[in-house]
């Protein structure tokens, strides 16, 4: 028996308006959210955001204040952590010290009755499925850190939960650990199959793992789609300004022709897509991520963006060159590949065609 | 030792270590060493000498007599000396009866009668019995203001605790008296309900059992039981009970496995402290039963050294409460396998 088999089906996760206040903070406003069965999710936004009250929301250790919460299509109100179909793995593990490795992922199997021999077989069987077979008589404190995040996967995995639910919990390994850690949890979901929802402030995580992913701000989740999607299309500013680098230039909206919308700024007027049809005269954003902005040689035919900047810094970031630039007031950064010349500080001319920015209405940006 | 010479200077470090051995062997070291001592030895006394006295003080009456019927002035020269040499034989015997020759033995710790064994055996279970109820009343307070309880509340719960501790010892343990007595606080209470009568005498006799004692020794003490298991229980990551509980564990599991595990060093702390505490008790059975209930083995202790003036005796008895106390630390730490380090901590 394989343990994959052993486990049981995702299910999958459905927020219909839920909602949770403590006192007179809002920590999270009504929500609706569909997290699909068997779908790796990531909810991704800075801390103090509400990501963690939805996942305990969803873990069953908080009771949402207003709407439900149900599970694989089945109200959760009044079921507690233990009873429901879900798993947590803590940001920092919240390992058992005092027990051994296979103890701790026994420790599910245990509350449940299951009897020693059993556990221990089973416990042996999802310590495997983590590679660390041999590590079980172990306490936590003997292993590093990579290791023991496996054995809080294992130990999750062991009550065989539909939804597993991830509190940061790479945050505490350094970058190649987490990089490492990133493709084998998403093996892993691959292998199970049960639903992941995955909680991150880690923008690099939640784009290489996830099916989809959420993006939350001050209690509201204000745009879910894939990454790529969540990356070319960004929806509102903050979405626009969380994921990846952006240039933000204000402006006022002119007439729109098309989908593509004029705009004045103090560069001048520049063209770009208005997905939300603002109406002319309203205050707007304007977003162009730095890898799609071009210094002009003659040569190339020049975009319909175009006007004069100022370049100052240039940092060489080995496959990419970072350039810092300034017009009107407006610092611009642009992302070039190396291509083995480094352009002279001073004027250049600098463009981008209208369907590579995006005119979003203004709201709360990320600063980072 | 170097790094504190090197942290502090020698003059500094040479005061500490002075203060410190000062400590150790002033307050420790010779006042238990001049008990053992005390409890080795008997003062021997000759009964007989004391008869020899009370003769020698009768013929001196009738020497006095003699002498003042002595109608010569030879004769009255004669009894005189008589006088004189019986007054210096009483002086020498007088003496030799003051000072009792000191004989070393073992006999004060074997000459414990049954009673007084009973009641040190007696002493030894209500100890116990104070700590099992100490343990049960401290482990969910502590648990609580640990782990339930908004830190603001936690905060009020905790000075709840300390506040009594302002006031003196023994006004703690009257306050319990006042509550227990015949017409206390509880019996007055039944006796408004009806329950009991104060005319017939039929209030419940409260002081004249031992758990009127257990009851105001766990109120007594309960703080040597609280600090300790919260001190831990507080090191305890909450995410850990609410892993055990993400993982289906009901709550009693949740405590076994993993905070009782944690606990552990607080809780064997926390039993040691209040067992020593209560089984050398001495105010609390005096002042609550008032010999209504049956003594316990530190106010045996007490009369040897107050009322029997036999300090040997008492200090025998005493050593032999000493020594159960540390046989019982060193059971406890056994049994929950903790060492020194970790109550240390």
């Amino acid at each position: 028996m394989t343990v994959a088999a052993a486990l049981a089906h995702g299910k999958d996760v459905d927020l219909q308006g839920a909602a949770m206040r403590f006192g007179g903070f809002q920590a999270v406003a009504p929500t609706d959210l569909l997290i699909h069965a068997g779908e790796f999710f990531s909810i991704l936004g800075p801390s103090g955001c509400g990501k963690t009250t939805i996942l305990r929301m969803i873990s069953g250790f908080l009771q949402p204040t207003d709407g439900r919460v149900l599970i694989g299509g089945q109200d959760m109100k009044g079921v507690g952590p233990n009873k429901r179909p879900t798993a947590l793995i803590f940001q920092n593990l919240a390992l058992f010290p005092l027990m051994s490795v296979w103890e701790n992922v026994a420790f599910g199997l245990e509350a449940r009755g299951v009897a020693r021999g059993e556990r221990k077989r089973r416990a042996q069987a999802l310590l495997e499925l983590v590679a660390l077979g041999d590590q079980g008589d172990k306490r936590p404190s003997e292993l590093s850190g990579g290791q023991r995040q496996r054995v809080a996967i294992a130990r999750a995995l062991a009550v065989e939960p539909a939804v597993l639910l991830l509190d940061e919990p790479l945050s505490a390994l350094d970058l190649k650990l987490r990089q490492h850690m990133r493709a084998e949890l998403r093996a892993i979901q691959r292998k199970i199959g049960i639903t992941f929802v995955y909680i991150t402030h880690d923008q690099g995580e939640a784009l290489t793992m996830s099916d989809r992913i959420a993006v939350m701000n001050q209690g509201v989740i204000e745009q879910v789609d894939a990454a790529d999607v969540l990356y070319n299309q960004p929806r509102t500013a903050f979405v626009a300004t969380f994921v990846g680098e952006h240039n933000t230039v204000p402006g006022t909206l002119g007439a729109t022709h098309d989908g593509v919308c004029r705009i004045d700024t103090p560069l001048g007027p520049l063209h770009a897509l208005n997905p939300h049809a603002l109406t002319p005269g309203s205050p707007a954003l304007l977003f162009v991520r730095p890898e799609r902005m071009r210094l002009l040689n003659g040569a190339t035919k020049p975009p319909a963006n175009a006007f004069e900047a100022t370049l100052h810094r240039r940092d060489l970031e080995g496959a990419f060159l970072h350039l810092h630039l300034e017009a009107a007031g407006q610092s611009l950064v642009v992302h070039q590949t190396n291509t083995g010349t480094v352009p002279a500080p001073g004027t250049h001319r600098l463009g981008f065609e209208p369907d590579e920015a995006r005119v979003l209405p203004p709201g709360a940006l990320a600063h980072e | 030792m170097n790094s504190l010479i090197a942290t502090y200077g020698r003059p500094l470090s040479a005061l500490f270590l002075l203060l410190t051995a000062l400590w150790a062997v002033g307050l420790i070291a010779l006042p238990q060493a001049v008990m053992i001592e005390r409890s080795l030895w008997v003062e021997e006394r000759d009964t007989s000498v004391e008869l020899r006295i009370n003769a020698l003080y009768s013929s001196l009456e009738l020497k006095r007599f003699d002498l003042a019927d002595a109608k010569s002035e030879a004769r009255k020269t004669q009894v005189a000396e008589q006088i004189a040499t019986l007054e210096a034989e009483i002086k020498t015997l007088e003496a030799r009866e003051s000072a009792p020759r000191k004989v070393y033995t073992l006999s004060n710790y074997t000459r414990m009668s049954s009673l007084h064994f009973t009641i040190f055996l007696k002493t030894i279970a209500y100890a116990l019995c104070v700590t099992a109820l100490s343990l049960m009343v401290c482990y969910p307070v502590a648990y609580a203001v640990a782990h339930l309880a908004p830190p603001t509340r936690a905060a009020l719960m905790m000075l709840g605790l300390i506040v009594p501790y302002a006031i003196n010892e023994l006004l703690r343990v009257y306050a319990w008296l006042m509550i227990l007595d015949y017409q206390g606080v509880v019996n007055t209470l039944l006796a408004w309900m009806g329950l009991v009568d104060f005319e017939a005498r039929t209030w419940i006799p409260f002081l004249e059992s031992s758990g009127s004692v257990f009851v105001a020794m766990v109120y007594t003490y309960i703080l040597f039981m609280v600090f300790p298991i919260y001190n831990t229980l507080e090191t305890l990551d909450h995410n850990q009970i609410e892993a055990g509980r993400d993982l289906g564990a009901p709550t009693w599991r949740i405590h076994q496995r993993i905070v009782i595990p944690h606990a552990k060093p607080g809780i064997a702390v926390g039993c040691l402290m209040t067992f020593m505490l209560s089984a050398g008790s001495y105010s609390v059975p005096q002042v609550i039963t008032r010999g209504k209930a049956g003594d316990w083995f530190s106010q045996l202790i007490y009369r040897q050294f107050f009322e029997s003036f036999n300090w040997n005796v008492g200090a025998a008895y005493s050593f032999t409460l000493l020594a159960t106390c540390i046989g019982f630390i060193v059971l406890m730490m056994r049994l929950f396998k903790v060492g020194i380090r970790d109550i240390a901590k």
